[in-house]
This record gives C-alpha cells, structure tokens and sequence, in this order.
C-alpha cells in the first residue's frame, strides 16, 4: 500500500472565534497542517482547550474552518454549504460518541440500520447491512435486544457497528471509551485494533495517555497548533512490511 | 363585567351551520396543524420562540398591507388568493427578520438568548401596532381582531391561506416525519447520521411562521401560540411515542378549535380566548387522567397496592394468630397489622364478601382460600427472608421489615425458591411451606 494514498488534507486550517467586534477574537485553531493517510490509526490529544474537539468537529464536517482548505475524497469541504456538509457526513463518515447516543425506542438492528435510512436504501438491503456489520463486531446475537438490555460495552459496539454500515473512509470517535470501566473500555479498543487492522482509518480524540502504544500515530495540539506528531506504539504499515 | 356575560346556548350549533361552517371547518384545520407543529416546538423546547414567531409577523402582515397601497392597488379589485399569498409573504419576511435580530442582538450586545428574544419580538410587535394607525381608513383591517380572533373577520383570502398553508405543512412533516424526529431526540447524532439540522430548523421556522399566519385570524396573535403549544403538551401527557402524540396533538386541537367556536358563540365572546380555554381545559384533562402519567390513575393505583397490602396483611395475621371472636378481632390483628381500627374492619368486609375469609359459629377465620394465600405469604416471606441473608448478605436480626414488604411479591416465590437452592429453613429457623399442588 503506498503511503501517498491520503484519504484527507487539511491544509492550513484556522478556526476563528469572535463574540463581537469589540472582543478579542479567539484562536481555536490557529493553522493546522495534517495529512491522513488511508488506513492510519490516528489520535488527537491535548489539554482542553487547545483545539481538539474543534479540530475533531472539522474532520467530522460538522464545522467548517474560517480559513484553509480541507480536501476530503478530493472536494475541498471547507467550502461546502449545510447541506452538501450533511450529505458528506451520512456517506463518507462514521462516528462514535462518548455517551454510545443510541436510541432507546429501537432494536440494535435498527438503530445500527438508521444512518442508511438517511441514503434512501431499501429496508431489505438496510437490515441485511445492519446485520451483516453487527456480526463485525460480534453482536449478531443481540440483534432484537433494546439497548437496554445491554451492558456499556456491547451498546458502544452496537454505536460502533453503526458507524460502520454506510462504510465510511473515516471512522471518528470522541472519547469512545469515557463512559466505560477500564476493562470494557479495552475491550472496545481492542475492537478498534482489530478494525484499523482490517485497513480502517480511524481518528480518535482521547485523554488516555495509553492510547500513545495502540497508536500508529499521536497528534498533540496546544493552543491551537500541533505541538507534537509522532509515530506510537504501533509501526505504521508500510509497503513493505505488508508485503 | 361577569355578570353582564351572556350565555345563550342556543347558539352552540351556530359555528356548525352553513353560514359559518367554512369559518370553522378552516379554524380545526389550523387547530390541527398547530397541534402537530407544536409537538416539535414543545419537544425541541422552543416555545419561547413559536410566542416570538406569532408577535413578530404583526408587521410583516401590515406592511403587506400597506404596500398594495403604495402601489395604488385596490383591495377590492385584487384576487382573494394573491391577498393571502402576499400576506404569507410578508409574514414570513417578518419572521426571518426577526430571526436576524435575535442573532445580531445576541451578538452585539450582553443579551443572552432568552432576552433577546424578548427584546426582538416585542419591538416588531410594537412596530406593528404603530403601523396599524397608519393604515388608510378604508382598509379592512380591524386591531382586535388580529389581536384577538375573531371569526367574522375570516373571509375568502384567510380560508385559502388556511387551505394551502395546513395541507402543504402537514405534507412536509409526513415526508420529513424520520428526520423530524431523528432532530427532536437526539440533534448530535442526527447531525452525524447526514441530517442537516440547520435546515430542518429554518423549515420548521418557516412552517411555524406559515401556520401561524393562517391561524391569526380565528385565534389573534396573542393567543395563537397557546394553540401551537397547548395541545401538543396534552398529548405529551398521554403518550411517549412521537406519531401517536402527532395523531394526538393534532386532535385535541381540531377539537379545541371546533369547541371554542360554540362556546364563543354561546357566550358571545371573542374565538381566539375561547379555543385556548378549551385547549388548556384539555390539557388540565391530560394531566388529571393520563393513564401512565396522569395525577388520578397514579392515586388509584397506590390506593390499590395499599389495599392490596392492608388485605394480605390481616390474612398473614389471622394465619398466625388462628380463629378470632367476631366481636374481639379489631385489637389483637389492629396490634398485628398495625392498621387503624376502621380500616381494619373495612379490611375484613371485604375480605369476608370475597371469601376469603368468613365467620362461623362468631369466629373470624380463614376459609380453604385464605388458607392457601396466607401460606403463600408467609412462605414468599421466609424465601425473601433467606434471600437477604444468604445472598444479600444481611443478618438474620434485619431483615424482618424488609420482608413483610417483599412478601406482597409472592409472584416470585418460585423463582427464588429455585435460586435459593430450594431450602427448608429461614434463617430463624421458620419452615418454610411447600408450595400447594394445584
């Protein structure tokens, strides 16, 4: 696999804040460079307020950069509207959110099955995605539980296994394992392992100073720039070590 | 003055007559619309807005008004359906305008949301008013009416704006009923999922803005909000899933709407103060008798369950204490059960009519029934008993209390029997029953 094949750009991304004219305004991000590379392991790190959760809400598309360019599949999405914003998040992004955010009302099958809902897919090809992707992460069993009925780490597969169904090129997550005990939360970055090593790109924001190791790569940002982009744990795969 | 109110209930049926069926058929439709719209107002917590909304297009309604004069058109020569789109047209401008407003007093000033709403909506209200005495004299444009509703005042252009306007909302929430609802639970995954919810906003917005033009007429500007609001807040009451509470909502309503034009033909009073009374009597209904929710059916069901506990606890007392006089029960099963004399003896009739427990020969006992109850009792308490102790890890000294109140699920007996391993002993050394074949 050639390392050139990036999957996003972002190239000089600022992200200005400014209540009013009078006030100072605030530099979330204050120009950022960052090439994501297909199959990359990837996470954001840094105290709060220095820029990740807005450097993460522009990867996801849901905020555009005040200035830059961020080329996503070969659009520059820092120029898109609302809605070309909405359209590229249901079919190229996959996310996974802290509190798993399902909903309580349906099935796991059905809730794994809603993004693609949104593409207009027929219900019949919508279920037989839904399950196929439940069984990836080893829920095929549970497919018409409530979330319920279900322990914190089999609801977070279930969000993950949503993420997955419109296959994505970037799985995002926020703090994935934040609301979940030591234990199951390794269990769920074990999953995110074995998914990176099926080629995923995956981006992840996080606190845990361990996910350093598990890591191809560790960006760090203070005050709105990249204080540090290093290689973790992990040996990123290259051509020819896959060979 | 209230005692000069007028109440003339011949004049109920009179909305329903041909001379103003079409009034009121055009103010249910609105009732509807309103209804189903303000299920998303009220689960999306905007309610603050939808009030801002219906002030704010006072405006917008006269300055459309204002600006056929401008171009030296006359009223009365126009086609009923170019005045309703023209006023839709300038409402929906006063909306957006006030839109604007809000966000740049927001962000140019210390306001914080709430009160720059209120700042907004009110200065365009006040805009309006003041535009209102410019009107030339001729023009049919009467303050109260606006202010107020008034039926009389719903002519031709008014029931195709509510003819065009309510369809075509009620359209758009079916085809975007997923999307609606998707935005109203859980915004941030509906944003991750590809929903744009910036435009689902604005459309609500606009839609809200249209319904509420329609309805200005048969309810005023003031009260036309509580119509959006009030019903959808009753159905609420009832129902935790979203289309039975659209179905609902839109429901009460039509049927807020439809009775408060009798009842403001029967006390000869403005419509628009008519319908909300009926609409806010609805919802105190919602609240009294919701059967999850509601105050009444929640007092009957613990006034249920306490009579269901007084009656197992004199059964498990007369089990224990055998036989009793017929005239000397009350003191020794009062100090048993702890139960007041009166309810006691209002215990033991109902017990005795439903044979559970009968008097032979002046003595108060069990029948074969009560019998099998009360073992069951005290079998379901020495289980529950044994539970605490063995796995719940209490002493044998505390668990007594808790017991008697998990005895009353008996239900369960079996299942924990099972579980316990299907002992014989409670842990005070009590056997426990067998369960009765049968």
């Amino acid at each position: 696999m050639a390392m050139d094949e990036l999957v996003a750009r972002i190239i000089g991304v600022t992200k200005v804040y400014q209540k009013h004219k009078a006030a100072p305004p605030v530099h979330a991000l204050a120009g950022v460079d960052l090439d994501l590379p297909r199959g990359q392991y990837l996470s954001i790190m840094g105290p709060s307020g220095s820029g990740k959760s807005t450097l993460m809400n522009i990867i996801g598309c849901l905020d555009r950069p005040t200035e830059g360019a961020y080329l996503l599949g070969g659009d520059d999405v820092a120029k898109m509207d609302d809605t070309e914003l909405s359209r590229v998040r249901g079919r190229h992004l996959g996310f996974v959110f802290q509190a798993f955010n399902l909903i309580p009302q349906l099935t796991v099958q059905e809730n794994v099955a809603v993004p693609l809902f949104y593409q207009g897919i027929p219900a019949g090809e919508r279920n037989r995605r839904a399950a196929a992707v439940l069984e990836r992460v080893e829920l095929a069993d549970r497919m018409s539980h409530r979330p319920a009925q279900l322990s914190g780490g089999q609801m977070q597969r279930v969000a993950i296994a949503r993420a997955l169904v419109n296959e994505p090129s970037i799985l995002l997550a926020d703090e994935p394992t934040g609301n979940l005990d030591t234990k199951t939360g390794d269990t769920i970055l074990a999953l995110f392992d074995e998914l990176h090593a099926q080629g995923l790109t995956i981006v992840m924001v996080t606190h845990d100073p361990g996910m350093a190791d598990r890591c191809e790569r560790v960006v760090r940002l203070r005050d709105g720039l990249i204080d540090v982009d290093e290689v973790g744990g992990k040996r990123p795969v290259t051509s020819s070590s896959a060979v | 003055m209230i005692a000069q109110l007028q109440i003339d209930p011949t004049q109920l049926i009179e909305p329903w007559t041909a001379r103003w069926f079409p009034q009121t058929l055009g103010s249910m439709l609105v009732g509807i619309t309103c209804g189903v719209l303000g299920c998303f107002v009220v689960l999306r917590r905007m309610a603050l807005i939808g009030d801002a909304l219906s002030h704010a297009i006072l405006p917008g309604v006269v300055v459309a008004l204002l600006s056929l004069g401008w171009f030296g058109v006359q009223l009365d020569g126009l086609p009923p359906w170019f005045l309703a789109m023209w006023l839709l047209v300038g409402a929906l401008g006063a909306g957006l305008l006030t839109a604007v407003l809000i966000s740049l007093v927001q962000r140019k000033s210390r306001a914080k949301e709430d009160s720059a709403i209120g700042i907004a909506f009110t200065a365009m209200f006040a805009v309006g008013l003041i535009l209102i005495s410019s009107l030339p004299r001729g023009t049919h444009f009467d303050l109260e009416c606006f202010i107020y509703g008034d039926p009389l005042a719903v002519q031709t252009p008014d029931l195709i704006l509510m003819g065009v306007v309510c369809p075509a909302v009620l359209l758009t929430v079916a085809l975007m009923y997923h999307r609606f609802k998707l935005i109203s639970f859980d915004p941030v995954v509906a944003a991750a999922m590809g929903v744009s919810v910036a435009f689902a906003h604005y459309l609500l917005m606009g839609m809200l803005a249209s319904t509420i033009v329609a309805g200005i007429k048969s309810t005023g500007v003031i009260l036309v909000v509580a119509m959006v609001i009030t019903p959808a807040a009753a159905a609420y009451q009832l129902t935790n899933r979203l289309w039975v509470m659209l179905v609902l909502a839109g429901t009460i309503g039509a049927l807020s709407a439809g009775l408060g034009m009798s009842l403001a033909f029967m006390v000869n009073t403005p419509t628009g103060p008519a319908m909300v009374l009926v609409a806010a009597l609805l919802f105190t209904l919602a609240v009294l008798f919701s059967p999850n929710h509601g105050w009444v059916f929640d007092r009957l069901r613990r006034l249920r369950l306490a009579r269901h506990v007084a009656a197992e606890d004199v059964l498990k007392a007369l089990y224990r204490l055998g036989p009793q006089p017929e005239t000397g029960y009350v003191e020794p099963i009062g100090t048993e059960t702890g139960l007041p004399p009166r309810k006691l003896v209002k215990t033991v009739a109902r017990l005795c009519a439903e044979a559970v427990l009968t008097i032979e020969q002046g003595r108060l006992m069990l029948t074969q029934v009560g019998k099998r109850h009360a073992r069951e009792l005290v079998r379901a308490h020495r289980l529950w008993e044994t539970y605490l102790v063995n796995e719940a890890g209490f002493t044998a000294e505390e668990v007594h209390a808790t017991a008697e109140d998990l005895e009353h699920a008996h239900e369960l007996s079996d299942a924990l029997f099972e579980a316990l391993g299907r002992p014989d002993q409670d842990p005070h050394g009590s056997e426990i029953p067998r369960r009765e074949p049968g």
